[in-house]
C-alpha cells in the first residue's frame, strides 16, 4: 500500500509537470488557431492546398451545393454536366463542386468556414437559409458595375437581397404559392372546386352557383374541410359518430410550411420584432396557430404530426391521396409522384383563400452567394453569371424553380407541362406574386439562429398536443426572444 | 487517482507484476533497456495522442474561454472572456433541462445496459437451453443494424397511429399511448430502444460467464445451494470486474450518447425539450448557433461529469468488485 | 438438502462435501425434458418481443407504397378487374338479393357509387358507404425495392469505399494496438498511469469537442476530401482494444517468454512468436469490432468527405438516402436491410469464434 501511495504522489508530480509544459505549447497554439479565423491567413491555407489539385494555371473557384435544394440524387447529373460544359468553354477557371446533403449542410459549411476553407461560390439558397450566414457573403454591387451586369431588369427584386454588408444575392428563382387541391377528393364528396383565379384585392368567391357559394377565406376552408375529413365507417367531420382515431382522409394540411412563422404568415404577413425592437408575435399569427390547432385536434380535418408520419402518409401528406387542399409553394411539384416517379395527374391550383379581407401567397426565393473570402471574386463572380444566366434555365428545370426575370418563366412552365399532362392553371400561382408576405416570413432578425430555433420549438406542440395553450407559450415565447435578443 | 483499474484490475498487484518485483531485482542498465524498449512499443499511441489529440484538446479547452464563433461577422474578433462562459453554463436553463433528462435516462439505462445483457447471457449460457447458439446469433443481430436505419425503424414501429406497437395493444383493446410524443414515456421508449445495441455487453457476459470455473459451481451445488445463493456467492463475485467495466462502458455511452435522440426527435429534443440530452444541447450550441466557444465549455463540463462519475465508481469498486487474486 | 445459512467464501466450495442428489416423483429424465421445452420457449417469447421490429422492417421492405399505405401488415394488394385498360379494385359488395360479390369500384360517392361487376360486365348503383365494403386483397410482396435501393445506393461503390477504409484501418489498428498492449503489458516504463490515463480520457472526451481544430488540422494538411483522416489515425491505436488486447495479454504466463528471453530472442520476436499466436482470439475481436465501428462511423466520414461524395461510406450514403427517400418507407427498410447484410454475413461465418471462443475474461479466472 505504502508502495502505491508513493508512486501516487509520483504521478501526480509528473502530471503536473507535463501539464504545465503542454500549456506553453498550448497558448502557442491557440495564438494560431486565432488566426485561422482572420481572413488573409485562411486564404492563403486554401490556396496553397487547393492549388496542388487544381489543373495547370487555373484559378479554382469551389460552389457548395446544398444550403437550399439542389443535393438531391437526381439533381447531382445534371448540375456536374454543367459544370463540365463550363470548364470546357473557357481555360482561366477550373469550376469545382461540392454536393451537401441539405440536413447537414449548415453544420459542414460552418465547419469549413470555421477552419478558414470557405468555399467561393454558396447556393441555390433561399432567405432562410442564407440568414444563418449573414454577414459572411461579399456584396457584389462593385462587380454588377465594373462588368456591367443588367440589374435593372429584376425591378424590385433584388432589393430582397440588399442587407448590411450591401446587395449579396442576384435573384434568380422564385417560389410564389397557391392551394393545391386534389380533384378526385372534391369529386367524391360532391364538391364544387376551389376558385381558380383572384379577384380584385385578391378577394373571390367559391362555388359560384352552387349551394356553396360564399367568400374564399379561411373560415370557407374549414368549412369544406370538414366535408373533406372522413373516418374509416365513411362518416364525414360533420357527423357526430366521426372518429377521430381512424381518419382516413383530410380536408387540409399546410404542406412542408408548417414553421410557425410560415403558417402564421398564411393570415397575413408580419414581423415578430416590434418597431421598439422588443418581441411581439403578430396578433394573426396566433390566430392562424390557434385555427390549425383547432382543425387538426378539435375537429380532426387536419392530419397531426403523428398521422403525417405515419405509414399511410409517409411524410407527404397531399401527395398520399389523403389530403384534400394543401397551402404551399411552386417547388412542391417536385414531390407529387408515385414511387415509379410517375407524376400525378389528379391535382390543380387553386386561388389562396383570405383571412379577414388579406390575401398572402407566401415567397420563397433563391439565389447564389459569393464568400467574402474567396481569393478570387472576379473569378467567382464570372461563374455566377454563368449559372445565372448561360447555364440558367438548365439550372432552373433542375431545381424545379420559376426564373425570377419574368421572360424565362414561359419556358419553365411548358417543361412543367410535359410532366403534369393535366393542364394545370399555372396562371394562378404566378399571380401569386402579386400578394407576397411582405415582410417575408423568413426575414432576417437579431441573433437569427437561436431566435429562429426558439420559434421553431411551438411547431411540435401546435401539431401534436391537443391541450397546448397557445396564449401562454405565446407570453412565453416573446419573453425568450427579448433574452436572447440582449444576448446577441 | 489509481489510472490502472481502469483495465480491470489493479496493475500493481497483478500476479506478474508480484513476481516480477518479487523474485527479480533489475540492474539499472537492464530497468533503461526496458524502459526504452517499453516506450518504443507505446511509442505509436504517444505519437497519435501529440498529432491528434493534444492540440485540438487544448484549443477546445482555451475555446471555452473565448467568445468563439464558427461563422462570425465580419469585424467580430475572437476574444478571450475569461470565465464567462463558464458562468452562463451554470445560469442556462436549457443546460440544466439537459443534464436533468440525461440524469433521467441515465437512472434507467445504467442499471439495464446491464441487467438486461446479463439476464440474456445467463439465459444462453443456460445448458437447459435449446439452440444456445442459434438465440446467441439472433439476440446480436440488432447491434449490426446501423443507426440511422434502426431509427427508421422505430420510427415508424412506434408510431401511434400505424406502427406495430398501436396494433398490438389496440387488438387487445389498449388506446396506444404516444411514445415519441410523450413527455414522460420519451426517456423510457429511448432506453428500450437502446436494448437493441446490448449485443456486445452479452457477449462480454457470455465470456465472463464461461469463465467462471465449473468445479466452483459443482462445488456450492454439491454443499446444497440453490440458484439464487449460486448466483451470489459464486457467479456475482466472479463476473464483478467485468460488470463493472460494463458500467463504465455504459457510463462512457452515455457521455455521447446523442444520435438517436437527435435523428429521431430532432435538434430540440421534441416534445418540448424532453429528449433534450445534454450531448444534444452542447451540439445545437456549437454546429447549430456556431458558439464555439460557449459549445466548447458544455463538451469539458459533460467530461467533467462523466469523468468524476467514472473515478466515483471506480473508487467503490473495492466494496463489490471481487478480484480472485486478492484471496491467494 | 443441507441447510448451509452462512455465506462461504468462495474457495470453500471447492472443499464441499459429497454430492446429495434428491429425486421426485417425476423421472429425470421428463423432469428434464420439461425444463429445457419450458425455458426454450421462454427464449422464443423473449427473442420474438425483441426481434418484431425487425420483422416489422422485413415486411415493409418487401411491399410497394400502396401496399403500404393500405394499412395490411402482410404485402397485400387490391385485386383488380381491367375495363377498358383501367383497372378497378374489387370490392366485396353485398348486393339486394342477399349475395356478396367482388364488384370494381368505378366512381366512389360518399352515399351512393358506382361498381362494375366482371360477371355480367355492366355497371351498377351501389347505395351505401363504399368505405365500409371488404376490399378483396392479395399477397403480394415484391423484392423490387431491393433492387432499387441496391441501384440508387450505389451500393458496390458504397462496399468497396468502406472496405477499403475499414481494412486500411483494421489493419492498422490492429499492428498499433497490439504493440501499445504489448508494451503497456509487459514492460515497466515511466508515466505508466499517465499513459493509461490518457487513453482512458480520449474515449470519455466527447468527440464533438475536437472536431472543429481537428477538421482545421486535416484542412491544413489537405487531406479534407480523402480517406486519409478516416484511416491514417487508426495507426496510432486506439483506448478500446489497447485495453481489450492488454487485458488479454496479461493473462499469457509470462515464464514463456522469459524463457525465450534466455534464449536470446528481442521483445519483438517474442511478441510475434510467443505471444500473438496465442492471442488468435482476441485479435479476431478487435478486428470485429473496428470493421464494425467503420460500418457504422457517421460523424467523421460526415465531415470529411462531405464534398466528395465518390469516396463515401456505407454509414453516409446510407444516412443520405434515407434523406432523400424519407417517404419511400419500404424502399428505405430495404436500404437499411442491404447495409447490415455484410456485417451479419461476416458475423455468422465467425460466429463461433466470436461467441464462444473469445476468452476476454482471462483474468477474472
Amino acid at each position: 500500500m505504502k508502495l502505491l501511495k508513493r508512486r501516487r504522489l509520483g504521478r501526480l508530480k509528473t502530471s503536473l509537470a507535463l501539464l504545465l509544459t503542454l500549456g506553453l505549447l498550448a497558448a502557442a497554439c491557440g495564438g494560431s488557431s486565432e488566426n485561422a479565423d482572420s481572413s488573409e491567413s485562411s486564404s492563403d491555407r486554401s490556396d496553397s492546398n487547393e492549388g496542388e489539385s487544381s489543373s495547370g494555371d487555373r484559378v479554382e473557384i469551389r460552389w457548395f451545393v446544398g444550403l437550399g435544394t439542389g443535393s438531391q440524387e437526381e439533381q447531382i447529373d445534371g448540375q456536374e454536366k454543367i459544370i463540365e460544359e463550363f470548364n470546357d468553354s473557357q481555360d482561366q477557371i477550373e469550376l469545382v463542386v461540392e454536393f451537401v446533403d441539405n440536413g447537414t449542410a449548415s453544420s459542414v459549411l460552418a465547419t469549413q468556414i470555421a477552419a478558414g476553407n470557405a468555399p467561393d461560390i454558396i447556393g441555390p439558397v433561399g432567405l432562410g437559409g442564407s440568414n444563418a450566414f449573414a454577414g459572411q457573403y461579399l456584396d457584389l454591387s462593385g462587380l454588377i458595375e465594373s462588368t456591367g451586369y443588367d440589374i435593372e431588369r429584376f425591378d424590385e427584386t433584388s432589393e430582397i437581397y440588399r442587407d448590411d454588408d450591401g446587395l449579396t444575392g442576384i435573384p434568380f428563382a422564385v417560389f410564389p404559392s397557391a392551394m393545391y387541391y386534389n380533384k378526385d377528393l372534391f369529386d367524391e364528396a360532391g364538391l364544387p372546386y376551389p376558385p381558380a383565379a383572384y379577384g380584385d384585392g385578391g378577394i373571390t368567391t367559391y362555388g359560384e352557383g352552387t349551394e356553396w357559394e360564399g367568400e374564399w377565406n379561411y373560415d370557407k376552408v374549414e368549412e369544406i374541410s370538414k366535408i373533406l375529413s372522413v373516418d374509416v365507417n365513411g362518416n364525414d367531420a360533420n357527423s357526430p359518430e366521426y372518429d377521430k382515431t381512424a381518419i382516413e382522409q383530410f380536408g387540409y394540411v399546410n404542406q412542408f410550411t408548417e414553421d410557425p412563422a410560415a403558417m402564421g404568415s398564411h393570415f397575413g404577413a408580419g414581423s415578430v420584432v416590434s418597431p421598439d425592437d422588443t418581441a411581439k408575435i403578430p396578433d394573426q399569427w396566433v390566430a392562424q396557430w390557434k385555427w390549425y390547432q383547432n382543425m387538426i385536434h378539435n375537429l380532426g380535418a387536419a392530419p397531426s404530426f403523428e398521422y403525417q408520419e405515419s405509414e399511410v402518409m409517409a411524410g407527404n401528406a397531399f401527395n398520399s391521396g389523403r389530403v384534400a387542399m394543401a397551402n404551399t409553394h411552386l417547388w412542391y411539384t417536385c414531390c407529387l409522384a408515385d414511387e415509379d416517379g410517375n407524376f400525378r395527374d389528379n391535382w390543380d391550383l387553386a386561388a389562396l383563400p383570405n383571412y379577414e379581407g388579406t390575401v398572402v401567397s407566401k415567397f420563397h426565393g433563391d439565389t447564389f452567394r459569393i464568400h467574402e473570402e474567396s481569393e478570387h471574386p472576379e473569378e467567382a463572380f464570372e461563374v455566377l453569371v454563368y449559372l445565372q444566366d448561360t447555364a440558367g434555365l438548365e439550372l432552373l428545370s433542375i431545381y424545379g424553380a420559376m426564373p425570377a426575370d419574368s421572360g424565362g418563366a414561359g419556358n419553365f412552365f411548358v417543361e412543367l407541362d410535359q410532366q403534369f399532362t393535366q393542364d394545370v392553371n399555372w396562371d394562378v400561382i404566378i399571380d401569386g406574386l402579386d400578394y407576397p408576405d411582405v415582410p417575408n416570413h423568413e426575414a432576417n432578425m437579431p441573433n437569427f439562429l437561436e431566435a429562429d430555433a426558439r420559434i421553431k420549438e411551438l411547431k411540435d406542440p401546435i401539431l401534436s398536443d391537443p391541450d397546448f395553450d397557445i396564449d401562454a407559450a405565446v407570453k412565453e415565447l416573446e419573453s425568450d426572444l427579448d433574452e436572447i435578443w440582449s444576448e446577441g | 487517482m489509481d489510472i490502472s483499474i481502469f483495465s480491470g484490475q489493479a496493475d500493481d498487484n497483478t500476479p506478474t507484476a508480484k513476481l516480477n518485483s518479487g523474485s527479480e531485482v533489475f540492474e539499472g542498465a537492464q530497468a533503461r533497456r526496458e524502459r526504452i524498449r517499453g516506450m518504443l512499443f507505446v511509442s505509436p499511441w504517444l505519437v497519435g495522442l501529440g498529432l491528434f489529440y493534444v492540440f485540438p484538446i487544448l484549443a477546445s479547452l482555451l475555446m471555452s474561454f473565448t467568445n468563439y464563433q464558427l461563422v462570425s461577422d465580419s469585424g467580430v474578433s475572437t476574444e478571450w472572456v475569461g470565465v464567462d462562459n463558464w458562468r452562463r453554463m451554470f445560469q442556462d436553463a436549457r443546460v440544466w433541462n439537459g443534464l436533468w433528462v440525461t440524469i433521467k435516462f441515465a437512472v434507467m439505462f445504467i442499471p439495464m445496459s446491464t441487467l438486461f445483457p446479463l439476464g440474456l447471457a445467463y439465459l444462453l449460457t443456460s445448458e437447459r437451453l435449446w439452440g444456445r447458439r442459434f438465440f446467441r446469433v439472433m439476440f446480436y443481430l440488432p447491434s449490426m443494424i446501423p443507426f440511422v436505419a434502426s431509427v427508421m425503424v422505430w420510427r415508424f414501429y412506434l408510431n401511434d397511429q400505424t406502427g406495430w406497437i398501436s396494433k398490438i395493444l389496440g387488438s387487445v383493446g389498449f388506446e396506444a399511448p404516444n411514445l415519441l410524443s410523450s413527455k414522460e414515456l420519451i426517456l423510457p421508449t429511448l432506453v428500450f430502444i437502446a436494448m437493441w445495441g446490448v449485443g456486445n455487453s452479452i457477449i462480454i457476459f457470455i465470456a465472463a460467464l464461461n469463465g467462471v470455473p465449473t468445479q466452483l459451481y459443482e462445488a456450492a451445488r454439491i454443499d446444497g445451494a440453490n440458484k439464487w445463493r449460486l448466483f451470489r456467492d459464486v457467479t456475482w463475485p466472479m463476473i464483478s470486474p467485468i460488470t463493472l467495466y460494463n458500467i463504465t462502458m455504459s457510463l462512457v455511452a452515455l457521455g455521447q450518447y446523442f444520435l438517436v435522440p437527435f435523428v429521431l426527435q430532432g435538434p430540440s429534443g421534441k416534445p418540448e425539450g424532453a429528449s433534450q440530452f445534454f450531448t444534444m444541447v452542447f451540439f445545437q450550441e456549437t454546429f447549430s448557433f456556431f458558439n464555439g466557444g460557449y459549445g466548447a465549455t458544455l463538451a469539458w463540463g459533460m467530461f467533467i461529469v462523466v469523468f468524476s462519475l467514472s473515478v466515483v465508481i471506480f473508487k467503490t469498486a473495492k466494496y463489490w468488485v471481487h478480484y480472485e487474486y486478492e484471496e491467494r | 438438502m443441507t441447510t448451509n445459512t452462512s455465506k462461504p467464501p468462495v474457495a470453500n466450495y471447492v472443499l464441499a462435501p459429497e454430492p446429495k442428489t434428491s429425486f421426485s416423483g417425476l423421472s429425470r429424465s421428463s423432469k428434464k425434458f420439461l425444463g429445457k421445452a419450458g425455458l426454450t420457449l421462454f427464449a422464443v417469447t423473449m427473442l420474438t418481443t425483441f426481434l418484431l421490429p425487425m420483422l416489422f422492417m422485413t415486411l415493409s421492405s418487401l411491399k410497394t407504397e400502396d401496399q403500404m399505405s393500405n394499412g395490411a401488415i402482410l404485402p397485400k394488394s387490391h385485386v383488380v378487374t381491367t375495363v377498358d385498360g383501367e383497372e378497378l379494385d374489387l370490392y366485396v359488395v353485398p348486393l339486394p338479393d342477399g349475395s356478396m360479390e367482388p364488384l370494381g369500384l368505378v366512381t366512389p360517392g360518399r352515399q351512393s357509387s358506382v361498381f362494375f361487376d366482371p360477371a355480367t360486365g355492366k355497371e351498377i348503383v351501389w347505395e351505401g358507404r363504399w368505405r365500409t365494403l371488404q376490399p378483396l386483397l392479395e399477397t403480394d410482396p415484391s423484392v423490387g425495392n431491393f433492387e432499387e435501393a441496391w441501384s440508387r445506393l450505389d451500393f458496390l461503390r458504397l462496399l468497396r469505399n468502406t472496405g477499403v477504409i475499414a481494412g486500411l484501418g483494421m489493419a492498422g489498428t490492429i499492428i498499433s494496438s497490439t504493440l501499445v498492449a504489448y508494451g503497456l503489458s509487459r514492460f515497466r516504463m515511466p508515466f505508466k498511469g499517465l499513459i493509461l490515463a490518457s487513453l482512458v480520457a480520449t474515449i470519455i472526451l466527447p468527440r464533438f469537442v475536437t472536431l472543429v481544430p481537428t477538421y482545421a488540422i486535416f484542412s491544413e494538411i489537405g487531406w479534407v476530401g480523402t480517406w486519409l483522416p478516416l484511416i491514417v489515425p487508426h495507426f496510432f491505436a486506439n483506448a478500446y482494444n489497447v485495453f481489450l488486447l492488454r487485458q488479454f495479454f496479461l493473462t499469457i504466463p509470462r515464464d514463456i517468454d522469459e524463457a525465450a528471453e534466455i534464449d536470446g530472442a528481442g521483445p519483438f520476436r517474442i511478441l510475434v512468436t510467443i505471444i500473438l499466436p496465442q492471442a488468435k482470439g482476441a485479435i479476431l475481436a478487435v478486428s470485429l469490432f473496428h470493421l464494425l465501428y467503420a460500418w457504422n462511423d457517421f460523424l467523421e466520414p460526415l465531415v470529411y468527405l462531405s464534398g466528395n461524395r465518390g469516396l463515401q461510406p456505407i454509414s453516409v450514403g446510407l444516412y443520405e438516402f434515407l434523406g432523400l427517400y424519407d417517404t419511400a418507407i419500404p424502399l428505405v427498410q430495404a436500404g437499411a436491410i442491404l447495409s447490415m447484410l455484410v456485417p451479419v454475413g461476416i458475423f455468422l461465418a465467425l460466429q463461433k469464434v466470436f461467441l464462444g471462443g473469445i476468452d476476454l475474461s482471462g483474468s477474472v479466472k
